[in-house]
């Protein structure tokens, strides 16, 4: 069987980085001309990346975890130990000029405008060096404007701007050419969370345009609804890579019902009637938590298990969360394996 | 809001030229906001480089001849010095801010876009001392060649003009070499290119009055005495062979190449090490200077 | 009588708690340039370049016979080291910490430190001089041997010579101090630096003895306090400043030193206006 050529390959991608191992002042400084010794830290770990066009993946880990600096390799400003990697064909650091024409990165922690110029000169600076014809150019920045809102942030010099008026800014500047893949590393980074809800609605948006997109970030609320895919990577190796979906499934399946009777909480009678869950007591002798399989029961069952035995005042249900896999994962209490989820022990 | 969009692609050097030039508008705009400094820049500059013309002028008074030179040949060397560095502070001022991109990883965003990075970083500030400096140095080397006794031709004239820009040339691309150990000395701010900067300015005054060894060193390991005393014995007629003068346009582009070549190096180190720089508070805080 | 000796212990023990803290900013700051070795080795060697240049200089102009300059090419050379070791002291690193901290706004912080401000600054300057000194003399030193030897005072003159150019130190510090607040107005210190690098350099007599001057820049530099940082003490050295005027030169450095103080005390009040009213 024919296998169609990824947009973004890596195979065996690994980064190490040697620091001098020296001692502080001037004596370490004097000591390591003459004995060098290094100390070594693997970034990246032999991982294999395979990212087709118009995917949306996550790529999550811990802090440290090695997300930028597979990043910055795959757009060409790393070169990297050992491995391969392929973007639409091309080596990103040996043709790094002609790789930036495709691709708009987004860094959390730093902007690419220019500090001391309005935004609308950075963005129309990025128009000239993309080529873009004016027409093109107006055209790309309404669309951005219609969604970031950018109107009052135009005329405003980059280090003026506060972090969420930033992000939107640079989010332009990452999109104002119309890359056909997208980074976006740490972007909600900082952000309150009105600012974080724009942005992962500007995510969702790019997704469903057909743009590649790679979104590196630990905050794993970024990635429901964003992405179909997910990539765990901790400690510079690859612990997961499938789909969102079935991780969810296979791992995140226990749901939770919260309820407040009006009177005692009947918890004996109603785990009689739900044998198959966790019933037990809340902060009050009045809250009941139901703690299920959802695909063994529905919230349905579960309430009618309920209702009976008195008066329900409230109720709330927590749905599954990736957190919870991932925080397993992070932990150490779960290695999954790749593509079908299968954990792997 | 826009004028329409050009049909004709931009390739190659004319695209890297206009992009440069779009570069620096961008920058000298945001520049002109700040009024009140673009006056002080100014007169601070003419203030700073005429306090050296006084200097010499008041020597000059009690001594015909340093060496053999008269005033207004030494003026006419130290023209050379103000004007380079005037068209240096204008046109490449980003340069001297290359020790702080390097290392707080502000050359990841340059990186991404499909520009020269040495281009963006040259490109990235406008210094208006140049201004006044390019006042002060064509007035000074206006009034030196008048009183300089040579005969103009039209050919003398278009050589004095291509030696002039070649000198500037010499001390962009000696900036640029210097520069670069941004890529080596892992601080925000390094004072290696401002010494290099200090070291250059010797050739304020003419080359003959140093020893053999610094002559040597100013002439051929950083070849600053080509953006002022080589050039200036052409123009004047005397002082060192004509021919040596001639060569400053080839110094110039042997300059610059050794810069872009450079520059390449500790890009592809900053490249497999990235920017793992330490802060230097001291530097950041003591002494961040560059030419005034 | 035990409550009289318990307020004065009192009023000593408050006397001494605030100098601890200027003796140990002071100590912060010599430390932070020998944290720092390499960049303040370029940093002398940038100094010591326009050393080079002045010396060179001088010789070529002294061969062709100095006779009118009144100095012979073995005291122009004692007095170029002088001027180049009196010149490296204060020489950018209190005022440019300064203009850094108040254009990024520290010095809201520095505001409200128990310390006074310019008390706090000089303090450092004190700390940075230490190394400034020891190693623009030693500069200074190879520099000697290396032209051929520098001729040394006589014993007699040594004292007024090092009170002279003990008293350099807050006389620099003076004009540096108050250059460095200018940045309460402007937003660029750089080229203000430069300028007044320059300015003050010339008119100091580091490059040119300020006899060699014409009349009307030479009275101008007579007002001025600028003559004290430099050419008074190396004056002294070489012998060209002795009795009488050797010590009516030194007082005026002293009047100086503390006119300046008080000047700048005044200009700190308008500086700290300018900023709680405005901003910064």
């Amino acid at each position: 069987m024919m296998r169609s050529v990824s947009l973004i390959e890596a195979t065996n991608l690994t980064k190490v980085f040697r620091r001098a191992d020296k001692g502080p002042g001037l004596r370490g400084s004097l000591r390591h001309l003459v004995e060098r010794r290094f100390v070594e830290h693997v970034a990246v770990d032999h991982i294999q990346l395979s990212i087709d066009a118009g995917e949306a993946v996550a790529y999550v880990g811990p802090n440290g975890a090695g997300k930028s600096t597979t990043v910055k390799m795959l757009t060409g400003i790393l070169v990297p130990t050992e491995g391969d990697i392929y973007v639409a064909g091309r080596v990103p650091h040996r043709e790094r000029i002609e790789n930036a024409r495709n691709i708009g990165v987004v860094f959390g922690q730093r902007t690419q405008l220019w500090w001391d110029l309005p935004v609308r000169d950075s963005l129309e600076l990025l128009r000239d060096m993309h080529g873009m014809t004016q027409s093109r150019f107006d055209k790309s920045l309404e669309r951005l404007d219609a969604v970031l809102g950018l109107s009052d942030l135009l005329s405003v010099m980059a280090r003026k701007l506060s972090l969420g008026q930033r992000m939107r800014a640079d989010l332009a500047a990452a999109l104002i050419h119309e890359p056909s893949i997208v980074y976006l590393d740490e972007p909600t980074i900082g952000l309150d969370i009105s600012v974080k809800d724009r942005v992962r609605a500007f995510a969702r948006h790019l997704v469903a345009e057909g743009t590649t997109v790679l979104l590196t970030t630990h905050d794993l609320d970024d990635i429901e609804d964003i992405c179909r895919r997910i990539i765990i990577i901790d400690d510079g190796r690859l612990a997961y890579d499938g789909d969102l979906e079935s991780v969810k499934n296979t791992y995140a399946r226990d749901c939770s019902m919260h309820f407040q009777l009006a009177a005692g909480a009947p918890v004996a009678s109603v785990s009689a009637r739900l044998p198959e869950a966790t019933v037990t007591l809340g902060d009050n002798e009045r809250e009941l938590i139901v703690t299920f399989d959802r695909f063994a029961l529905s919230t349905g069952s579960v309430l009618n298990a309920v209702l009976p035995d008195g008066e329900v005042l409230d109720v709330s249900i927590s749905e599954p969360a990736i957190e919870d896999v991932v925080r397993k994962v992070y932990a150490g209490e779960l290695r999954l394996g790749h593509s079908n989820g299968e954990a792997a022990t | 809001m826009g004028k329409p969009g050009r049909p004709r692609r931009r390739t190659g050097l004319y695209r890297a030229a206009w992009l440069y030039r779009r570069c620096l508008g961008a920058h000298l705009r945001s520049t002109l906001e700040y009024e009140a400094d673009f006056w002080i820049m100014s007169v601070t500059a003419v203030i700073t480089q005429g306090i050296g013309v006084i200097f010499l002028w008041t020597i000059f008074r009690t001594i015909p001849l340093i060496n053999g030179w008269k005033f207004w040949d030494v003026v006419l060397i130290y023209s050379l010095v103000v004007i380079a560095e005037g068209l240096s502070q204008l046109f490449t001022q980003g340069i001297w801010n290359l020790s702080w991109v390097v290392n707080t990883g502000g050359l990841d965003p340059m990186l991404i876009r499909p520009y020269s990075p040495v281009l963006q970083v040259l490109s990235s500030e406008v210094g208006m001392n140049g201004l006044g400096n390019m006042a002060l140095g064509i007035g000074l080397f206006a009034a030196a060649v008048s009183h300089s006794g040579v005969s103009w031709s039209a050919w003398r004239v278009a050589l004095a003009l291509v030696l002039l820009v070649s000198a500037a040339l010499v001390k962009i691309g000696l900036n640029l070499v210097t520069s670069c150990a941004a890529f080596w000395l892992r601080t925000t701010y390094s004072m290696f290119p401002f010494s290099m900067h200090r070291l250059g300015e010797l050739t304020r005054f003419p080359l003959t009055i140093y020893s053999t060894a610094v002559q040597l060193v100013l002439s051929i390991v950083l070849p600053f005495a080509f953006m002022s005393f080589f050039p200036a014995t052409s123009v004047l007629g005397h002082g060192a062979p004509v021919w040596v003068g001639l060569l400053t346009p080839a110094v110039a582009a042997y300059c610059l190449f050794m810069g872009v070549w450079i520059f390449r190096l500790g890009l592809r180190r900053y490249e497999s090490t990235g920017h793992l720089g330490r802060a230097c508070r001291v530097c950041e805080a003591g002494h961040l200077r560059r030419p005034g | 009588m035990t409550g009289q000796s318990l307020d004065a212990r009192a009023a000593g023990r408050q006397f001494r708690a605030p100098f601890r803290a200027y003796r140990s900013m002071a100590r912060m700051a010599l430390r932070s340039l020998v944290a720092y070795p390499v960049s303040f080795v370029f940093n002398l060697l940038a100094s010591a370049f326009g050393a080079l240049a002045m010396l060179y200089l001088w010789r070529a102009v002294l061969r062709n016979g100095g006779s009118a300059i009144g100095f012979d090419w073995a005291h122009m050379k004692a007095y170029l080291l002088i001027t180049f070791i009196t010149g490296s002291l204060v020489s950018g690193y209190t005022d440019y910490q300064m203009a850094f901290r108040i254009r990024q706004g520290d010095v809201a912080t520095d505001l409200v430190r128990p310390v006074d401000y310019q008390r706090a600054r000089f303090a450092e300057t004190c700390g940075f001089a230490v190394y400034e000194a020891g190693t623009a003399i030693a500069v200074a030193a190879c520099a000697a041997i290396a032209f051929g030897g520098v001729p040394v005072p006589p014993l007699r003159a040594w004292g007024l010579f090092l009170l002279s150019a003990l008293l350099v130190l807050p006389l620099r510090f003076g004009v540096v101090y108050a250059s460095g607040l200018v940045t309460f107005w402007t937003q660029n210190y750089v080229g203000v630096q430069a300028a007044r690098i320059a300015l003050v350099t010339f008119l100091s007599g580091a490059f040119v003895p300020l006899g060699l001057l014409p009349e009307w820049l030479r009275l101008t530099a007579d007002v001025l306090p600028f003559a004290g940082m430099a050419s008074t003490p190396a004056l002294v050295y070489v012998g060209h400043l002795t009795g009488r005027a050797a010590f009516t030169a030194v007082a005026a450095q002293a009047a100086w030193s503390v006119a300046l103080w008080v000047l700048a005390r005044a200009f700190w009040q308008r500086a700290s206006r300018q900023l709680t009213v405005h901003g910064g």
